[in-house]
C-alpha cells in the first residue's frame, strides 16, 4: 500500500470512528481525501521490465489497433504497453506465459503471413488491419484486448490510463461526490406521480 | 460495550458460519436474546475507510471477493463435461469480508410477492424440475420484511405500486434522487401503459440509523460503500450484535468442517485462522449462513462415516436445485448525457410482468429496471462483445458511455436437480480444502422468459426515444451472484433439506440459513427475502435455545 493511500484511509477511518458519523460533512471529506489520493498516483514510465524492444513496439502497434489514436488519444496516447508489461510483470503473473506464448505466434503467423515485413509493427497501418482480421478471433487477440481496455480504463495507478487519457475519451469524471441532477433528462423532473391503478 | 472474546474450549451456544447478509442478521438476532455467539468469516474485517474505487482490482483482481488462485472454483454445463477453472472470476462471485455480498451488492431490496411461495399450487407441475411451493406464505414473512426495511434501512416509496404485496407500513426513507435512467424508463414504460415506480433500495437517501446519506459516487455495483450510506450487516448488524456483549465477530477464519458426534449431534466446526493454523470452536448448535455455494461445500466435504453423502443430506438435495436468476439487458443510446456512472445503480423499477402467464408458453416471470452501465473497464469489455470488437469504429461506440444506460430484466430461475453445486474431485483451495464444482445450463423456460423481457426492456427504450437499441445476447450462464436453493426449504425430509424454521431435518443442532433456503428463486433481488428469513429464523432458533431444543 502506498503513502498517501495509507494516509487516506487513516483519515477516512479516524472520521469513522468518531461520534456522530451521520452529521459529518461526508462529501467534503471523502472529495479531499480522493483528490490527495489520486494525485499521487500516476507513476513514471520509463523501462520495461518484461518485453524487449522488438516486442513492446508490436504491443504497441496492436494494442494501437485495438483502440486508435487520432483526433483523441488511443491506447498508445494512455500508456497501455507499459501497463500491460507492468501487469504481466506482477498483478497479473499468472497470465505471463500465457500472453508470450501468444504474442510468439502472433509474430510466426504475421512473418508467415506477410513476409514483406519483418514484424507487425512495421507493416502498413492497412496491412495490420488486414492481417488483424485474420487472428482477431484468437484466445490471444481476446486476451491482448483485456488487456488493452484495463490499461485504458482502470486506475492510472497501474500504469495506463495516462493523465486520465481513457476516462477523457469516454467522459467519465474521476470525482468522488456528485449531486442531481447527474444528466440532462433529469434536469426538469417534476417529481414522481402515481398511476391510475392497473386496469382502471 | 465492547464485543466479547470467547475460547475455542467454551462451548458458545451458536457458532454461525458468514456474515452476510444472513449470518449477520442471525448474530444480531440471537445475541440479542442473550445468547452467546461466534461468527466466524472466512475473510478479513475491513475498515469502509478501506474501500477503494478501483475497478481493477475489484473486477480484475479478486478484491474482496476471489482470487481463481487461491481461491479456485470449477464450472462445467452438464455432467459430461470436466470442469475448468475460469481465468479470470469465479463462476460463483460472493465477497470474502465481514459483510459479506452485503459489502458489494447493488441493494436492490424487491419483497418477494405472495405468489413466489405458492406458485406450484397456482401454475401446477413442471416436468422435470423441482418446482414446489414453500412451507411459508407471504403473509408470515411480513412482518419480517418490513423489520428489514426499519432496522437494515430501505429508501422507497410504498403505496404507488399497483402490484405491490401488502405490506404494515411504508419506506423509513424517501427513495433516491431520480436519474436519467430512471426519468426515460418511466417516460418510455408509461406510454406503454406500464407502471414505473421508484426502485426500493437499501441505501440512505437522508441519514439514517447513524449512517449518512449517499454521496452519489457511483461505485455501488462490485464494490463496497465507504461512507456507509449503502447497508451492509458491517454497519448494520454487526455492530448491533457486538453491543450485546454477546458475540464475537472472528474474521480470516475460514471452517473446512463440521464435526459431529456418536450421537449425530454436531458439536462445532473447523477452521483455520489468518495463519493458516486449525481450531475447533465447540458450539451447543452450528448454524451455517456461508451462503448458496458455500453452504453445501461445507456440508458435502463434512461428510464421514456416519453421513457418507455429506451432512444433512439424507434427501439427496444438498447442492441441488442451484438457481442464478436471469438477468437479459437491452441497452439504449440516447441523445443528450445520462452520466449513469454517477450515484446508485436503479432508481426505477416496474413490475408489470412480475407474474408467469400461461398463454406465453412457457413458466417464468420477472421484474425491469433501468440502471447504469457498468464502470468504465467492463463498459469497454461489454462493448466489445457487442458490436465491432477493435479499431476505429469500436473507439466511436466506447465514446457512448455517457449516452448510454440499460433495462436491465431480473428473472426466474428454475429449480433442477442437474443444476449444483459438487465437491470438484481434484481441485483444492490454497488451505488444501477440495474445491466447489459448479454445473449449470440453464432451462429452456429461463432463457425464453429472459429473450421475453428482453423484448419488453427493449420496447421501453425504443418508447423513450432512444437512437439506438441492442440486445445483449440470452445464452447459458456462467457466472452468478444470486446463489439460491441448494439447501431448499420444506415440511417432506425427503424433498428438502431443513424445515420451515431452518433446521436441517437430519441433525437436529444444525441449521442452514441463507439463500440455499430459497425453494424458488424469485425474480432477482433476493437478499431482502434472505435477511427477511433470517430475521425470522433468528426469531425461532432462539426459542428453541431458550426452551433447550438445539
Amino acid at each position: 500500500m502506498d503513502d498517501e493511500g495509507k494516509a487516506r484511509r487513516t483519515v477516512l477511518r479516524g472520521l469513522a470512528t468518531s461520534l456522530g458519523v451521520a452529521a459529518l460533512p461526508w462529501a467534503e471529506m471523502a472529495r479531499a481525501a480522493h483528490d490527495a489520493h489520486a494525485a499521487m498516483q500516476t507513476p513514471d514510465p520509463s523501462t520495461y521490465t518484461l518485453f524487449n524492444a522488438t516486442d513492446a513496439a508490436d504491443v504497441e502497434a496492436l494494442t494501437s489497433q485495438i483502440v486508435p489514436g487520432g483526433a483523441t488519444p488511443g491506447a498508445r496516447e494512455a500508456g497501455v504497453t507499459f501497463f500491460i508489461d507492468r501487469a504481466l510483470s506482477s498483478f497479473f503473473s499468472h497470465w505471463r506465459l500465457g500472453f508470450l506464448d501468444g504474442l510468439q505466434k502472433f509474430q510466426a503467423t504475421c512473418r508467415a503471413q506477410c513476409p514483406q515485413a519483418a514484424r507487425f509493427a512495421v507493416l502498413s497501418d492497412e496491412n495490420q488491419v488486414e492481417f488483424l482480421r485474420t487472428v482477431d478471433t484468437t484466445s490471444f487477440f481476446d486476451q491482448a484486448r483485456l488487456l488493452t481496455l484495463c490499461g485504458m480504463f482502470s486506475s492510472q495507478k497501474y500504469g495506463g490510463n495516462r493523465a486520465g487519457a481513457g476516462w477523457k475519451l469516454i467522459g467519465f469524471e474521476d470525482q468522488h461526490v456528485f449531486e442531481p441532477p447527474f444528466g440532462y433528462y433529469d434536469r426538469d423532473y417534476p417529481g414522481f406521480t402515481a398511476q391510475p391503478e392497473k386496469g382502471s | 460495550m465492547s464485543a466479547r472474546r470467547f475460547r475455542n474450549s467454551e462451548s458458545v451456544d451458536f457458532v454461525i458460519v458468514g456474515s452476510g447478509a444472513a449470518g449477520g442478521v442471525l448474530a444480531r438476532e440471537l445475541a440479542g436474546a442473550n445468547l452467546s455467539v461466534v461468527v466466524l468469516e472466512q475473510g478479513p474485517r475491513l475498515a469502509p475507510a478501506e474501500f477503494e474505487h478501483d475497478e481493477l482490482k475489484y473486477w480484475f483482481m479478486g478484491g474482496i471477493t476471489a482470487d481463481v488462485r487461491r481461491n479456485p472454483q470449477t464450472f462445467r454445463r452438464d455432467a459430461t463435461q470436466k470442469a475448468e477453472v475460469p481465468m479470470v472470476r469465479t463462476p460463483l462471485v460472493y465477497a470474502r469480508a465481514v459483510g459479506g455480498s452485503t459489502l458489494h451488492y447493488t441493494a436492490n431490496y424487491w419483497r418477494f410477492r405472495e405468489i413466489d411461495f405458492r406458485e406450484r399450487s397456482v401454475l401446477g407441475e413442471i416436468s422435470g424440475t423441482g418446482f414446489a411451493d414453500w412451507p411459508i406464505s407471504y403473509a408470515e414473512l411480513e412482518p419480517y420484511y418490513t423489520r428489514v426495511d426499519w432496522e437494515v434501512g430501505v429508501s422507497g416509496l410504498a403505496g404507488v405500486c399497483p402490484f405491490e404485496p401488502p405490506r404494515t407500513k411504508g419506506y423509513p426513507m424517501p427513495p433516491l434522487p431520480v436519474k436519467s435512467s430512471g426519468v426515460l424508463f418511466e417516460r418510455g414504460a408509461r406510454k406503454l401503459g406500464l407502471h414505473p415506480v421508484p426502485a426500493p433500495m437499501a441505501i440512505n437517501s437522508v441519514a439514517y440509523n447513524g449512517r449518512p446519506g449517499c454521496v452519489h459516487c457511483g461505485f455501488c455495483h462490485g464494490f463496497a460503500c465507504e461512507v456507509m450510506a449503502k447497508a451492509s450487516t458491517l454497519t448494520t448488524m454487526i455492530p448491533a450484535a457486538e453491543a450485546t456483549g454477546n458475540c464475537e465477530i472472528r474474521a480470516d477464519s475460514y471452517v473446512s468442517r463440521i464435526e459431529v458426534d456418536k450421537r449425530g449431534r454436531a458439536t462445532g466446526v473447523a477452521y483455520f485462522d489468518g495463519e493458516r493454523r486449525e481450531h475447533f470452536q465447540r458450539a451447543r448448535a452450528v448454524v451455517l449462513a456461508a451462503n448458496g455455494g458455500e453452504t453445501p461445500r461445507l456440508l458435502l466435504n463434512s461428510a464421514n462415516a456416519a453421513f457418507p453423502h455429506g451432512l444433512a443430506n439424507s434427501s439427496g438435495l444438498v447442492g441441488k436445485y442451484l438457481m442464478f436468476n436471469y438477468t437479459a439487458r437491452a441497452l439504449g443510446t440516447f441523445e443528450h448525457e445520462l452520466n449513469e456512472y454517477k450515484s446508485v445503480q436503479v432508481t426505477r423499477i416496474l413490475h408489470d410482468f412480475y407474474d408467469s402467464d400461461p398463454k406465453r408458453g412457457f413458466y417464468g416471470g420477472g421484474g425491469l429496471d433501468a440502471r447504469i452501465g457498468p464502470q468504465p473497464t467492463t463498459w469497454a469489455l461489454r462493448t466489445a462483445t457487442e458490436g465491432p470488437g477493435w479499431g476505429a469504429a469500436f473507439k466511436e461506440r466506447l465514446q457512448e458511455f455517457p449516452r448510454s444506460m440499460q433495462v436491465a430484466c431480473h428473472s426466474t430461475s428454475l429449480p433442477l436437480e442437474s443444476n449444483n453445486i459438487t465437491i470438484d474431485p481434484t481441485v483444492k483451495d490454497a488451505w488444501g480444502i477440495p474445491a466447489i464444482r459448479v454445473t449449470y445450463k440453464d432451462h429452456p423456460d429461463d432463457l425464453a422468459i429472459a429473450r421475453f423481457l428482453q423484448d419488453r426492456g427493449a420496447e421501453i427504450l425504443d418508447a423513450a426515444g432512444a437512437l439506438r437499441v441492442t440486445r445483449a445476447p440470452v445464452s447459458d450462464s456462467s457466472l452468478a451472484f444470486h446463489l439460491l436453493g441448494t439447501c431448499r426449504m420444506g415440511d417432506d425430509p425427503a424433498k428438502s433439506v431443513v424445515d420451515r424454521h431452518h433446521r436441517s431435518h437430519d441433525i437436529a443442532n444444525l441449521f442452514m440459513c441463507d439463500g440455499s433456503s430459497l425453494v424458488t428463486s424469485g425474480r432477482g433481488q433476493p437478499t431482502m427475502t434472505i435477511q427477511a428469513l433470517a430475521m425470522r429464523a433468528g426469531e425461532h432458533i432462539a426459542n428453541f435455545a431458550r426452551r433447550n431444543e438445539i
